[in-house]
């Protein structure tokens, strides 16, 4: 067995974050817990990243400033989103996938107009 | 009796220093002790990670997730980037899991909503192929591909080297990054806004009925 540069270990453990993330993408059933997956997955992305710029002559400053831009984009993805399932719940009642992707359909909003009607 | 003691600390500590000896055996040249972190890491990283996607309970979810945060943040200390690691906990565990919590609360999809089910057979396979498929493609590319570098030890950064880089060549994407923040936070404000108008009835130009089914059809 060949030894393991550090390289290859940081990859393989972003690597991990990735196939976690989407395992959760897939098998969740509403918009948080994707929205759970998805942190993961980009928590991988930044990892890499840094592991990249880190165990390469690539240069050091620029891989951790993308990281950090990274971190900076996910925090304004995750702020669209919590705003994004907040006006889902309102209009659905619910955030599940399969109830959400029937947008279109005349019974939701039927069920639109009831909850209106209540308020 | 000293003996006897002697005897079990040597019990304790012989799986360790056969772990030892098998990783000087098959990772040379690296600090052991920092092996030893490193799985320590990926333990924390796959236990939280597991948590995250396989929790019915979305809150137990998001505390996987923490945990996965604080394993990534440990690695990143041990690529010699520690401010890295103090922003993932900033901005992670402190702003983007307090909004997950939001999320969690608001959707009261605690303990009874659909995610607590369990999933269907279905969308376990299929959680199990999206699991395994990049890895089976990404492993293999990983460990044919390694560069042959000439590993020198990892050094860590100095962060003002990090802000001095923010200012000077990546002025740009720093700036950028601050409109996408304020965009995306006015943006949340306006798509929360636009729904309450039938709760504060005080607000002029948001409860006329009319305007109201306008927005929503």
């Amino acid at each position: 067995m060949t030894p393991l540069s550090p390289l290859t270990l940081f990859l393989l453990a972003s690597l991990l974050l990735l196939s976690l993330g989407l395992a959760g993408l897939v098998t969740r059933r509403t918009l948080v817990g994707m929205l759970i997956s998805v942190e993961l997955m980009l928590n991988g992305a930044g990892l890499a990243i840094v592991a990249a710029a880190k165990c390469t002559p690539a240069s050091d400053i620029h891989g951790q400033l993308a990281a950090l831009f990274v971190m900076g984009l996910a925090a304004a993805e995750a702020t669209l989103v919590l705003a994004m399932i907040l006006v889902v719940q309102k209009r659905f009642g619910k955030v599940t996938l399969d109830d959400v992707s029937a947008i279109r359909s005349s019974d939701a909003l039927d069920s639109t107009d009831l909850a209106e009607s209540d308020i | 009796m000293d003996q006897a003691i002697e005897q079990i600390l040597t019990l304790i500590w012989s799986p360790l220093r056969a772990l030892d000896a098998f990783l000087a055996e098959h990772l040379p040249g690296q600090e052991t002790a920092a092996i030893a972190a490193y799985a320590f890491y990926v333990l924390v990283i796959l236990a939280g990670g597991l948590m995250a996607i396989g929790s019915r309970n979305l809150v137990r979810a998001m505390l996987g997730l923490i945990l996965t945060f604080f394993g990534v943040a440990g690695m990143y200390l041990l690529l010699g980037s520690p401010f890295l690691a103090f922003m993932q906990l900033l901005i992670y565990v402190g702003a983007v899991c307090v909004l997950i919590f939001f999320a969690v609360m608001l959707t009261k999809n605690t303990n009874e909503g659909e995610e607590f089910k369990l999933p269907s057979p279905a969308s376990a396979v299929y959680g199990l192929l999206a699991f395994i498929l990049p890895l089976a493609v990404l492993v293999p590319l990983i460990l044919v591909n390694a560069p042959n570098l000439k590993q020198e030890a990892i050094e860590p950064t100095d962060t003002s080297y990090l802000g001095e880089g923010l200012i000077t060549e990546n002025v740009v994407g720093f700036e950028l990054i601050s409109i996408i923040l304020l965009v995306a936070m006015a943006g949340a404000v306006f798509l929360a806004w636009r729904r309450q108008p039938d709760k504060g009835k005080n607000q002029s130009g948001q409860n006329d009925p009319a305007k109201t089914k306008e927005l929503r059809s």
